[in-house]
């Protein structure tokens, strides 16, 4: 039978399942022994429905108690409970009008009191014990022995006891005897559960008493969906991963201190010890680890990696970390430390199911906010504060948990959530911090005390979502504690599924339903959805429809990494399809639509160009590589080609490009997926070395920048331009002590920088690796500004490039301070005084010469008036000079008498920024005259004023002599 | 001041290289007649240079006054208006422009730029009786779209009596057909070595360095006959090392020095992982702004020089093929790595087929 089926496959995490499932089978089983030619269309048609969903929770709670048979409640109420029966099947089909309200009261006190589901009214004729009065009000009626039984609303009957079938029972259920250790909570808190829910249940059920016989109108309350009808009531009955369920909870169960204060504490206590009980009873199942559950312990639960750990997940590291979480949890009082959680994971696998039940069951009240509530942040704002700080007076009293279901889907507005969230989560943490250790959980005055200001977080919030890398979602992740859903395994989806399938009556084999739960890949919404599907068109399912029309394909995106994956990871495939062409085809098309459903095209390349280097595939001579390379080739013609031309419709040839891959080098084994980050680095990377070339191209005057383009900068000229600016001939001494031959080859250098708009910097230590060579006394070096030696500085390549001391690049520094300061006033005295052109050619032939006797270099009487003005300014404030220039011009115009040139001068000075880069030519050349000059100029300044200074940023060569007040002020 | 700047000829009567193209071009500004010009020639040939001396030789030294603005262009295209922005060189007789720095818009900048200019004409057409035209030197032509070149075509006729064009590109290949015959088309060879060498010894000379035999055949042969990186590494020896010995080394450049550890790499192992680290050092290259297809040129010279005879005619076939794809492509990484993948498979079938 089932059962026997289902016992094959002892898997521990089904275990729980397989639990509950096997005492509802052979429960299924009783009444086939007792009703052996029941119809299960029948069944469903008349039942009363709304209590069907209930019931593996009650059966496993009365599995629970059965197995003991020396305890006489249990035995009684398996008589009870068979009795009851008789007696409301035998009344039901032709009740008489004052039995039947007698008989409704017991069926729903004794039924709720351990059975959801009733079994389905039944011709009397086919029980064995119909002849007897089995259940009365009054003892005497009933012979043999009776018990009395006691409804919660206190109504009272006596149940005839049937010693035969009991002892049936007790032999039945010895033979799985073991499944006692099964119990995976205390006796009298499921009692107490029971209990309780008996009597909600009671009073729905007295209130639609009315409606119970009436047939033919519960048809139509049979149409809602079975997805809403047999959604999990309980906890136990999430069909979710295990472990992900448990963390919810824990996580839910943190809060307790806050919300509830301690007293509830004790509860969350219970229940934690509970669920390590329940964990260690499936260590006993499974023996080999049970004996050593502290040996291996589950690290892998503090670290972030569910993901992976998940999958295969180790019952006894989880059962362990619970009990470390726990220890650990009652240490510390207080709310978790992320006070959001965020379930993500694709649709269908139970998340927003997950989220109330654990809510229910740690006692909230759930407020649920979806995509299609209003969450613009003004009301998402209002409601949260609602939820979080208020308690509601009127109807529940409990406290709210607030579930922001589909937080990824809105944008826009449903960014308001999000922002919202965070804001009252950074409101938490700054001014709260210290005080919540000891303050232990008075929502009250904290909301009251703070309500004025700042909201905070004082109850939890879950969102759901089901792309956790949503770029409205970014922020959030980082506070709040993710869990990722997995896939359920197929059998418990598929156990869940046939438990369904034998309720509703439809008949549906293991194998179908397996193949229809993978196809789904375990998305239990749209498996049921199917089946209802089916049982409306009164069709059975059988595995060959599962591929056909019938059952829609999700047609939903999945992660890109996820494509990736496909596309490296060759799939095992079955012998039957393996051996048929279509096994072949089904793999094009479902490769095909996963790629171009994406869409995302030129990433799903990049990623396919970044990774498949690092695959191991077998390739002795490259082959496959090289056709690896051509085809990603082939795909970037074709997308340049398709982006030139916009012929859109091409698009739908280029995910075949990533299908050939897959042919070609697709590994059984996993792939490990890296992002593809290279190309975005080349590219920001190479922007930003582009933007430094530009702009040191528009610096360098144009005379020299213009016979360059920005290609034969890096080709050409940088390596020698490097090497040219550190001659290792200089010596780092002061300009006095150097030969005539070394002051050239200085003033050749700083022209050259100049020119080449070259300076150095100080620069933070770690930025070149060259500037570790020279020696550095304060941490600070001199390195090249534009950064031009980032361009020969390629990875893993060390050039042979001298670097100059860091003596001598201060030297240079100042020098080419000096000279700038010098160009920028030299340029235009020259200029002026010599009206434009002439300079150049006599600059240019005599150079060379002038550089070598400096005596000889004031040439003109004019040029050295100017630079005597000049240096004296130079003395003053180098910032100045440009604000004196007018009066300069105007001066040294007065001197040359050349006015009409200061009008031509004039017009594009005002027009031009670099008008000072204009005359470089004339100035370079004049330059290095006047810089001899100029330094003789300057000494004999220094000595013709008593107090000389100079102002220099990041260093100071001034010359330091004792100086009076009044020397100042005269 | 850098020797490539300092000895630049100023006038074409100074150029030493191309002294007969100097000559021809001397005469044609001479005769007071200038056609629209295309100078095309690989890069350190020169062009730039004669064509500032020739500028120098239409306008007298007034063209070496030149100023740098930063312009912005309103441009009417259609329904909407584009604004650009555009780096120029000008005097008062011309403008210079590297129309392909605005991208796909280029084709507005060249409109627009020759348009203003035929409005505002010079006026000293009177006062000297010639020179009625402004010239509109327009830098990498090659590099323009061929929209842009389109619309260039028509707009050189319509105002080629105010507005003369001197383009100048690498390679006259992707100038179209009709620029090309709108034009005349002076080709800039690059120069000999031994013109390299004589231009050195002027320089040397100048400065008054003493040359040893046969060093500056070396930096030419080293150059590869391109003038400016020659004459930069003239300079860099003299800075290293000033009385130059005849074995002094020659620096090279990093990148070629970078390549050539590539080329290295690639010998020694074919495999899949060592292409990805080849991958990692291309993108190194990449990344410092070197064009792809110089990469791909000169992977392909340093593999050459460590190759079998017998492979090399295959291997620079497959270079061709790639480089082909890479110009018609987009991603240049892809096209260089499928080239190394070719080679590696090539090289490595090649070695088991004679090795075993």
């Amino acid at each position: 039978m089932d059962m026997d089926m289902d016992m094959d496959i002892p898997l521990p995490e089904e275990l729980e399942l397989l639990e509950s499932n096997s005492h509802f089978f052979e429960q299924e089983q009783d009444h086939h022994y007792y009703f052996p030619e029941l119809d299960p269309a029948e069944l469903h048609s008349q039942q009363p429905p709304p209590d069907l969903a209930a019931s593996p929770e009650a059966e496993s709670s009365g599995a629970h108690k059965r197995p003991r048979p020396d305890s006489p409640e249990a035995e009684k109420r398996a008589k009870v409970r068979v009795a009851a029966e008789e007696d409301c099947l035998r009344h039901s089909p032709s009740p008489p009008p004052e039995e039947e309200e007698k008989s409704a009261e017991v069926r729903v006190s004794i039924e709720e009191d351990w059975l959801h589901y009733s079994p389905p009214p039944e011709p009397p004729r086919e029980t064995t014990f119909a002849k007897e009065k089995a259940l009365s009000r009054f003892a005497s009626e009933i012979d043999g022995e009776c018990m009395p039984v006691t409804a919660p609303n206190g109504d009272r009957v006596y149940a005839k006891l049937n010693r035969f079938q009991g002892e049936e029972c007790v032999t039945k259920l010895h033979c799985n005897g073991y499944s006692a250790a099964l119990n995976s909570e205390p006796i009298n808190i499921i009692l107490e559960r029971l209990e309780q829910e008996a009597f909600t249940k009671a009073l729905e059920a007295s209130s639609e008493g009315q409606s119970v016989p009436d047939v033919p109108e519960a048809q139509l309350v049979h149409e809602q969906l079975w997805v809403d009808k047999y959604s999990p009531k309980s906890f136990t009955e999430l069909l979710s991963d295990e472990q992900t369920n448990r963390e919810v909870l824990l996580w839910l169960k943190q809060w307790d201190s806050t919300v509830f204060g301690s007293e509830i504490r004790s509860t969350s206590d219970d229940v934690l010890s509970a669920l390590k009980r329940h964990s260690s009873v499936v260590h006993n199942q499974k023996p080999l680890n049970s004996k050593f559950p502290r040996t291996n312990r589950g690290s892998k639960w503090s670290s972030g990696g569910r993901y992976i750990n998940s999958r295969n997940m180790d019952e006894s590291g989880s059962s362990k970390s619970i009990q470390d979480v726990w220890n650990t949890k009652s240490r510390n009082i207080g709310p978790p430390e992320q006070k959001i959680l965020l379930l993500c994971g694709p649709p269908g696998l139970g998340k927003t199911t997950l989220a109330h039940i654990a809510a229910k069951h740690c006692g909230y009240h759930v407020v649920e906010v979806n995509a299609s509530d209003d969450r613009s942040t003004s009301t998402i704002e209002a409601k949260i504060l609602d939820v979080v700080q208020m308690n509601s007076v009127l109807s529940d009293s409990r406290p709210k948990c607030l579930v922001v279901d589909e937080i990824d889907g809105a944008l826009g507005d449903g960014k308001g959530a999000v922002e919202v969230l965070l804001k009252m989560i950074s409101a938490e943490r700054k001014p709260d911090f210290g005080k919540q250790s000891f303050g232990k959980g008075q929502p009250e005055r904290k909301s009251s005390r703070k309500g004025s200001k700042t909201a905070s977080l004082s109850r939890p919030v879950i969102c759901i979502c089901n792309d956790l890398y949503a770029p409205a979602l970014r922020p959030l992740r980082q506070v709040a504690k993710v869990h990722i859903f997995v896939q359920p395994t197929v059998s418990r989806v598929v156990n869940r599924l046939k438990y369904i399938c034998n309720k509703e009556g439809m008949k549906a084999s293991a194998i179908a339903l397996g193949a229809l739960a993978e196809y789904t890949e375990c998305d239990i919404r749209s498996c049921l959805n199917t089946l209802q599907f089916l049982s409306k068109k009164k069709e059975a399912l059988n595995a060959f429809d599962i591929g056909s029309q019938i059952v829609g394909q999700k047609d939903k995106s999945k992660n890109v990494l996820d494509v990736w994956k496909e596309i490296f990871h060759k799939r095992r495939t079955k012998k039957i399809e393996r051996k048929s062409h279509s096994g072949q085809s089904f793999e094009f098309d479902s490769l095909y639509s996963l790629v171009s459903s994406r869409g995302d095209s030129d990433l799903i390349l990049d990623g396919i160009h970044e990774n498949v280097l690092r695959l191991n595939y077998h390739d002795p001579v490259m082959q496959k590589t090289v056709k690896c390379f051509n085809n990603l080739g082939v795909y970037d013609l074709m997308h340049q080609y398709i982006m030139h031309t916009q012929q859109m419709p091409l698009y739908v040839y280029l995910p075949l490009v990533g299908i050939t891959i897959h042919r070609i080098v697709s590994q059984v084994q996993k792939p490990n997926i890296e992002w593809p980050k290279s190309h975005q680095r080349y590219r920001t990377v190479m922007m930003e070395k582009m933007d430094i070339l530009k702009s040191w191209h528009h610096k360098i005057p144009p005379h020299i920048s213009r016979h360059l383009s920005a290609s034969s900068f890096v080709e050409d000229l940088i390596s020698p331009l490097l090497h040219i600016v550190s001659p290792p001939s200089i010596r780092p001494v002061a300009l006095q002590l150097l030969s005539e031959k070394e002051k050239n080859d200085l003033a050749q250098l700083v022209s050259t920088m100049v020119s080449y708009a070259l300076t150095y910097k100080t620069m933070k230590l770690d930025v070149l690796p060259q500037t570790v060579k020279c020696e550095v006394a304060d941490g600070l070096s001199l390195s090249l500004v534009p950064p031009i030696s980032d361009f020969i500085n390629f990875k893993d390549y060390t050039s042979n490039h001298y670097v100059l001391s860091l003596a001598m690049k201060q030297v240079l520094v100042h020098e080419v301070e000096k000279n700038k300061i010098l160009q920028v006033n030299v340029d235009k005295t020259v200029a002026l005084a010599n009206g434009g052109h002439e300079v150049i050619e006599t600059g240019s032939n005599s150079i060379p010469l002038a550089n070598t006797d400096h005596t000889t270099v004031v040439d003109t009487k004019t040029n050295e008036n100017q630079v005597k003005i000049l240096a004296r300014q130079l003395n003053a404030n180098p910032a100045k000079v440009s604000s004196n220039l007018n009066s300069n011009k105007s001066a040294s115009a007065a001197d040359s008498g050349e006015l009409p040139n200061v009008e031509n001068m004039k017009k594009p000075y005002r027009s031009s920024s670099s008008f000072f880069d204009r005359f470089k030519k004339s100035n370079v050349k004049g330059l290095q005259r006047n810089d001899r000059s100029l330094q003789e100029e300057a000494t004999f300044e220094k000595d013709r004023y008593p107090l000389l200074f100079k102002f220099n940023e990041g260093f100071t060569n001034a010359v330091k002599r004792p100086v009076r007040i009044r020397e100042f002020l005269s | 001041m850098l020797w490539v700047d300092k000895y630049r000829p100023k006038t074409l009567d100074q150029v030493m290289v191309h002294t007969d193209i100097a000559h021809n071009l001397k005469q044609l500004v001479s005769e007071q007649d200038c056609p629209h010009l295309l100078f095309y020639g690989p890069s350190g040939s020169g062009k730039k240079t004669l064509v500032m001396a020739l500028l120098r030789q239409m306008f007298g030294p007034g063209a070496e006054k030149v100023k740098v603005e930063n312009r912005t262009w309103k441009v009417d295209a259609g329904s909407r208006s584009i604004d650009l922005e555009l780096t120029t060189l000008s005097s008062a007789n011309h403008i210079e422009i590297s129309p392909s720095d605005a991208g796909f818009q280029d084709r507005y900048v060249v409109q627009e730029v020759i348009k203003e200019m035929a409005k505002n004409r010079p006026i000293e057409i009177d006062n000297k009786g010639k020179k009625g035209f402004k010239v509109l030197v327009l830098n990498d032509v090659d590099k323009l779209s061929r929209e842009a070149q389109h619309s260039l075509r028509r707009t050189m006729e319509k105002y080629s009596s105010y507005c003369r064009l001197i383009l100048c590109c690498n390679s006259s290949s992707r100038v179209t057909e009709a620029i090309r015959s709108r034009c005349l088309n002076v080709r800039i060879n690059a120069p000999q070595e031994e013109q390299i060498v004589e231009v050195l010894e002027f320089i040397g000379k100048k400065e008054g360095l003493q040359l040893p035999p046969g060093f500056a055949a070396r930096i030419a042969e080293k150059s590869n006959r391109n003038l400016r990186r020659a004459i930069l590494s003239f300079e860099t020896c003299r800075v290293q090392q000033y009385p130059f010995t005849v074995k002094q080394t020659i620096p090279p450049m990093d990148w070629e020095e970078y390549i050539s550890e590539i080329a290295s790499d690639i010998m020694k192992e074919q495999s899949p992982k060592r292409l990805f680290q080849v991958r990692g050092k291309l993108y190194e290259l990449l990344i410092n702004c070197i064009p792809p297809e110089i990469i791909l040129k000169r992977l392909l010279y340093e593999l050459l020089r460590k190759l079998d005879a017998e492979l090399k005619h295959e291997v620079c076939h497959w270079a061709a093929y790639y480089e082909h794809r890479m110009r018609l492509g987009q991603k240049a990484i892809f096209h260089i790595e499928a080239f190394v993948a070719k080679f590696m498979s090539i090289y490595k079938s090649f070695l088991i087929a004679t090795f075993g």
